[in-house]
């Protein structure tokens, strides 16, 4: 993990980021950009349908490589066509995952068990681990200091009304 | 809400007193007078704030009876931080927000009434940065906003024991009624919210993320991620018996956001430390 992350910092590719070669196809006609922005360089049209081999991920966009050529489409111009490939607990596919390993599928956790619908149906409380939960909360101040260190600053924007 | 069903009403009542000139059915239109009256007799029966906290740290305490917390200090805290970040760009900023990293392999997040967000170790892991943790957060949070839970539970079979808890009982505190309501509202959980809940928290939920300065993509990639995924897995089982698909979540998340979104994007700072927590998370 920690090679992982010294790699792409002397590589100095964004971390949020990292190598896959997958399948997907596009859901509508979609135009391969040179950079992930919408006002760069057109540099070649996918049909619909076309199959493209994911590269990495960067915010909305996908560096993809196809028949067409290489360049960056908008992430949700496409939709994963390895959903149904696999069966049962053995090591999932995902098209999307990519995830801080680098490597592709699901990353599993081990050693603790999952959440049933039956666990639910019969669950009974446990106040000490609510108890435990509180004193993890944070302040509004601290919360504004995480921000700060983080570099991020509040945007102002409505709901989207349904349409 | 309450004001439109009393104008309603009004309106209703006052067609029924001249209903008699126009030689119309007075049983029937006195009926659905009634039953608009009863609604909002009903609606006035709502929980209070205090109330719907409490009911929320009840449903809280069974599912932390299902799942404890990841022993993880420093990863617990810093996912409350970004999700009180994320709260300050809501309506509802001053709620008892916490949050918590269940420790279980299951993919999965949960919201309790009041302000109480739970997600997945096994989810966590499967995230790619605090953006994509964000976007989680934030829908839940749509669900304690838009009071989703407590919707379901007086929406479901036990609409008595929802009218019940609205009244005075529950301020004896951890009553019988409570026990009652707990109880059911833990089992919304395993039955799921109205699509159209869910729907609503992804439509929602982009935009608190984005207003707290977060890629708004990191939601879809989440979804993106899901869509992939193995259906058949049993580490995704409940979620996926208890959303709707990720494939049409993420259609109508394409078609709301066309291309409106594309000059935000999160400091390069966030994936680091992102990184840097989740190395933690074993």
């Amino acid at each position: 993990m920690k090679q992982c992350f010294l790699i792409l910092m002397m590589l100095g590719l964004p971390l949020s980021v990292a190598a896959v070669e997958q399948t997907a196809f596009t859901i509508r006609s979609t135009e391969i950009k040179k950079q992930p922005y919408s006002d760069a360089q057109t540099l070649a049209t996918l049909a619909e349908k076309s199959s493209v081999k994911i590269v990495l991920r960067k915010g909305g966009w996908v560096s993809i490589s196809s028949t067409q050529g290489s360049g960056w489409v908008k992430m949700l111009n496409l939709r994963s066509n390895s959903a149904s490939e696999e069966r049962g607990d053995n090591g999932l596919r995902s098209l999307f995952n990519m995830g801080r390993s680098g490597s592709s599928g699901i990353t599993v956790a081990t050693g603790v068990r999952g959440l049933s619908e039956e666990d639910l149906k019969t669950a009974s409380p446990n106040p000490n681990e609510l108890a435990k939960m509180k004193n993890y909360a944070v302040s509004q101040t601290q919360a504004e200091k995480f921000a700060r260190s983080g570099k991020l600053s509040s945007q102002t924007l409505e709901y989207i009304p349904v349409q | 809400m309450y004001k439109r069903t009393i104008l309603i009403t009004s309106l209703i009542l006052a067609f029924t007193g001249t209903a008699a000139a126009f030689d119309i059915d007075w049983q029937k239109a006195l009926k659905v007078g009634g039953e608009a009256l009863q609604k909002v007799q009903t609606a006035n029966k709502q929980l209070d704030e205090p109330q719907e906290i409490e009911l929320g740290h009840g449903i809280a305490a069974n599912l932390l009876g299902t799942s404890p917390l990841l022993d993880n200090k420093r990863v617990q805290i810093y996912v409350n931080d970004v999700g009180r970040w994320l709260s300050l760009h809501t309506e509802r900023p001053n709620l008892p927000w916490q949050f918590g990293v269940l420790d279980t392999t299951d993919l999965n997040a949960f919201a309790t009434p009041g302000g109480t967000i739970f997600v997945t170790k096994g989810l966590l892991m499967n995230l790619s940065n605090e953006s994509e943790l964000a976007g989680v957060l934030a829908h839940e949070m749509v669900h304690v906003l838009s009071k989703h839970h407590l919707a379901a539970l007086q929406k479901s079979a036990r609409m008595d024991l929802a009218t019940d808890l609205a009244s005075e009982a529950l301020k004896d505190k951890a009553g019988p009624i409570l026990d009652k309501a707990v109880k059911a509202g833990t089992e919304v959980y395993a039955r799921g919210l109205d699509k159209s809940d869910e729907f609503e928290a992804d439509r929602k939920g982009i935009i608190i993320a984005t207003r707290a300065g977060y890629d708004p993509y990191g939601l879809p990639a989440v979804l993106q991620m899901l869509d992939a995924a193995n259906a058949q897995d049993s580490s995704l089982a409940l979620m996926f018996k208890t959303h709707p698909a990720p494939r049409a979540r993420l259609n109508l998340l394409d078609k709301i956001m066309a291309d409106n979104f594309d000059n935000y994007s999160a400091p390069v700072q966030t994936d680091k430390r992102f990184l840097a927590a989740l190395a933690q998370v074993k």
